[in-house]
C-alpha cells in the first residue's frame, strides 16, 4: 500500500521571485527523476519532482504558475503538507559520458540525478538554461558540483545567450556522449529529439543517440487507475511507466509536442 | 482439449470473460488499447456527460488497507469527444467496447443515447449509481426502483444497442431494484458500483483525506458484498450480469462466476498488479481449470440459486 505522510516544512529556499525549495526531513527512498504528490487538503494535490534526496531529508522545487502553487508559497516553515510517492520511473543511471539538457522549474530534479550520477562515476555535462537572469535557478548548486556546466539563458542575461537546444546542438556536434537526458517544457524536448536526430543523420550512426526524456502529463491518481495521465498511442500511464521516458518509447509517441488531455481528458494542441 | 477462456456476452464472442469497468483507465483510446493488449476481453468507457466535467479537486484517490477511495467526480471530455476516443479505438480493434453515460433525468439520458447510436460502440451502459457526486446531483437514480425503471424503459425505446443498467449496491433492496430494471427490458446489468461512500482522516491536519470529504470504496474489501450483491441478483433475474468489486486474482474471478456473473470486472487491481493483471486472471482462470478440469467456462458450476 502507498502511504501518505503529513510532513512539517522544514526548509523553505527562495531561488527566484518565483520559484521556491521546500525541504521536508523524512526518508523518502526515491530515485533521480520520481516525483511526489503533495496536497495541503485545501482543494488541490499536484505532481513535482524530487530536487534533493538523502536518508534524512527531501526537496522539491516549485514554480508559482496559478492556484495551487500560489498557495503553497504562502506556507511557512513548519506549517504541514502532506506528500504521497515517490512515484513512477526514474532516469536510467549512466556510468559513461552524458548531458543534461533543461529549463526552468525542470532543470532542480537534474540536481537530484547529476549527484547520482557522479556517484556512479559518469562525466557529466549540463546545459542550465532559463529565458532570463531572474529565472534561472541553482547554478550556484550545480557549480559546486564536479560537473561540467553551460549556463544560458535566451537573453543571454546571465551565460551564454541563446536557448538550451541551441547551445546543446552546438556540444552534441563538437563532443561525442554516450546519453542525453532532457527535463523542460514539451516543445523543447521536442526541439531536443529533433536535433538529436539531425546529429544521427550527420554522424549516419545506425544506433543513433541514446537518451530519456522526463515529460509532464495532468496527473490525479498518480497510482495508474485514472488513466488521466495516459500518453497516445501506446496508452502510457505517465505516472506509472513515467515521467521519465526512453527513447523506443518517446520514438512512438504522436502526442508529444502536438497535444495532452486536460483534467476532463479533452485534448488540447501545444 | 484446449481449455478456454472463450465465451458469449449479449450475443458477441468475446475472447476473455475481463471487462475493465467504467472509469478506470479512463477516456484516452490508447488507455483501451494497452486493456485489450493485456488480455481485457471488453472495454467500458469512463461515464460520459453531455458536457465535458472536470470533476472534483485532487485529492481524488486514497488509499488504505482493504482497497481505494476515489470522488474522481465524473471528470470526463464530454459525450462528442469521448466518442470520438470509442472511434479511435475501434479503428484498431474489433473488441466490443461499452460507451457507459450518465445523467441526472431521462431528457439528458435520452440526448446522450442519440449521441452513442451514431457511435462504433456495441452496448450502452447506464451508470445509474455514481455515489461521488452527491453533494450536486442527490441520492443516486439507482437507488429508487422508479427511477431505474422508467429510465431504463425510455432509453430502450430508442438505443439502436443493448442497454446495461449499472446498479449501486448502496440499497437495502437489491433485487427490487435489478427486477426495475429487468421488467424495463435492460439487457444486461453490471454491479457494483462503489461502495459507501466512506472517508479517511488525516490526523495530523484533521482534515478528510479526500478533498470532496467523502468517495467510493473499490477493491478487495469490497468483493464479500459484491459476491452476496450478485449472488442474489442473479438468483433474482434472467439477464447476465457484468461481476464486479474486488477481482484481484484468478479465484476470485471464479467466484464471481460461481455467485452468478456472465463476464467479469477489473478495475482497481489494475494498481495492485499492473495493466497485466487481465492476462494474469486469464492464466489464474485456466489454472483453476486446468485443476478442476472444466473445458470451458460455461463447465464451472454456478451456486445454487436462493429460493423465492
Ligand atoms: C511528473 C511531473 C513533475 C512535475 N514537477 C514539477 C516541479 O518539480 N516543479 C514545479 O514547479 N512543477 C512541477 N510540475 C508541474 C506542477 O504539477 C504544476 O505546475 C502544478 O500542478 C500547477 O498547479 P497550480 O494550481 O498552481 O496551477 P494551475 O493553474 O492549476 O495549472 C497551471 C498548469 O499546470 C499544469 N498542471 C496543473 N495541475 C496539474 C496536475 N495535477 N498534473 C500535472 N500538471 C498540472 C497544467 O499544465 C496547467 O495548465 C510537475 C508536473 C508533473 C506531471
Ligand atoms: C478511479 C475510478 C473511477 C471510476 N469511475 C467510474 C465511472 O465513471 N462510472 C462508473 O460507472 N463506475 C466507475 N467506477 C467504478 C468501477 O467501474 C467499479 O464498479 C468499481 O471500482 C468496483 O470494481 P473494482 O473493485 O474492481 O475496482 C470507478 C472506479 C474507480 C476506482
Ligand atoms: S494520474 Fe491516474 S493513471 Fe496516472
Amino acid at each position: 500500500m502507498d502511504k501518505r505522510y503529513t510532513l512539517k516544512i522544514d526548509r523553505i529556499v527562495e531561488e527566484t521571485s518565483d520559484i521556491k525549495t521546500f525541504t521536508f526531513k523524512h526518508d523518502l527512498t526515491a530515485k533521480p527523476g520520481q516525483f511526489i504528490m503533495l496536497t495541503d487538503f485545501e482543494g488541490g494535490e499536484k505532481p513535482f519532482s524530487i530536487s534533493e534526496c538523502s536518508d534524512e531529508k527531501f526537496s522539491i522545487t516549485v514554480k508559482r504558475i496559478g492556484e495551487f502553487t500560489t498557495r503553497l508559497f504562502q506556507k511557512c516553515i513548519g506549517d504541514y503538507v502532506s506528500i504521497r510517492g515517490a512515484y513512477g520511473s526514474s532516469f536510467f543511471i549512466s556510468k559513461n559520458k552524458v548531458l543534461l539538457v533543461g529549463g526552468g522549474y525542470a532543470i532542480p530534479t537534474f540536481y537530484f540525478f547529476a549527484k547520482v550520477l557522479l556517484g556512479a562515476g559518469a562525466d557529466v555535462t549540463l546545459i542550465n538554461g532559463a529565458r532570463t537572469k531572474s529565472e534561472h535557478v541553482f547554478a550556484d548548486r550545480f557549480h559546486e558540483l564536479n560537473i561540467k556546466v553551460i549556463n544560458t539563458t535566451d537573453d543571454g542575461s546571465f551565460g551564454e545567450k541563446g536557448t538550451a537546444i541551441e547551445i546543446a546542438k552546438k556540444i552534441i556536434s563538437q563532443e561525442k556522449f554516450d546519453f542525453i537526458y532532457a527535463s523542460g517544457p514539451e516543445m523543447m524536448m521536442k526541439a531536443m529529439q529533433n536535433a538529436l536526430q539531425d546529429q544521427d543523420r550527420v554522424q549516419d550512426q545506425e544506433q543513433g543517440l541514446d537518451y530519456e526524456f522526463l515529460f509532464e502529463r495532468y496527473m490525479k491518481c498518480a497510482i495508474g487507475i485514472c488513466g488521466n495521465c495516459t500518453m497516445d498511442p501506446l496508452g502510457l500511464r505517465l505516472c506509472v511507466e513515467g515521467p521519465v521516458l526512453p527513447k523506443c518509447k518517446v520514438e512512438q509517441l504522436t502526442e508529444f509536442g502536438k497535444y495532452h488531455r486536460d483534467a476532463s481528458g479533452k485534448r488540447h494542441e501545444f | 482439449m484446449q481449455k478456454s477462456l472463450k465465451t458469449e456476452f449479449l450475443g458477441i464472442t468475446i475472447t476473455s470473460p475481463l471487462v475493465l469497468p467504467a472509469g478506470v483507465m479512463g477516456m484516452a483510446f490508447s488507455g483501451f488499447n494497452i486493456s485489450i493488449k493485456n488480455g481485457a476481453g471488453i472495454v467500458t468507457s469512463k461515464s460520459l456527460t453531455l458536457e465535458p466535467r472536470i470533476g472534483h479537486k485532487c485529492p481524488v484517490v486514497a488509499e488504505f488497507e482493504g482497497g481505494i477511495l476515489n470522488c474522481m467526480g465524473l471528470c470526463n471530455p464530454g459525450i462528442v469527444d469521448g466518442l470520438a476516443e470509442i472511434d479511435q479505438f475501434k479503428k484498431r480493434s474489433d473488441i466490443p467496447v461499452i460507451v457507459s453515460v450518465f445523467a441526472t433525468n431521462t431528457d439528458d439520458f435520452l440526448k446522450l443515447t442519440k449521441h452513442v447510436n451514431k457511435s462504433q460502440a456495441n452496448f450502452l451502459e447506464l451508470n445509474l449509481s455514481c455515489p461521488n457526486v452527491f453533494d450536486e446531483f442527490g441520492i443516486p437514480l439507482a437507488a429508487s426502483q422508479d427511477e431505474v425503471h422508467n429510465i431504463v424503459k425510455a432509453v430502450k425505446q430508442i438505443s439502436k444497442l443493448p442497454v446495461i443498467a449499472k446498479l449501486s449496491p448502496n440499497v437495502y433492496d437489491i433485487v427490487s431494484i435489478a427486477k426495475a430494471a429487468e421488467s424495463a427490458e435492460a439487457d444486461a446489468l453490471c454491479m457494483i458500483n462503489t461502495v459507501g461512500p466512506g472517508m479517511l482522516i488525516d490526523t495530523k491536519m484533521i482534515k478528510p483525506v479526500l478533498f470532496n470529504k467523502f468517495g467510493g470504496l473499490s477493491g478487495p474489501c469490497i468483493k464479500p458484498i459484491a459476491l452476496k450483491l450478485i449472488y442474489q441478483t442473479y438468483s433474482a433475474v434472467d439477464i447476465p450480469i457484468i461481476g464486479m468489486g474486488g477481482v484481484t486474482y484468478g479465484e476470485d474471478a471464479i467466484e464471481m462466476l460461481m455467485a452468478g456473473a456472465a463476464v467479469i470486472g477489473v478495475g482497481t487491481a489494475v494498481h495492485y498488479r499492473g495493466i497485466e493483471v487481465f492476462n494474469k486472471i486469464n492464466e489464474e482462470m485456466l489454472e483453476f481449470m486446468e485443476e478442476n478440469n472444466y473445458q470451458s467456462l460455461k463447465e464451472i458450476p454456478r451456486l445454487e440459486k436462493l429460493n423465492g
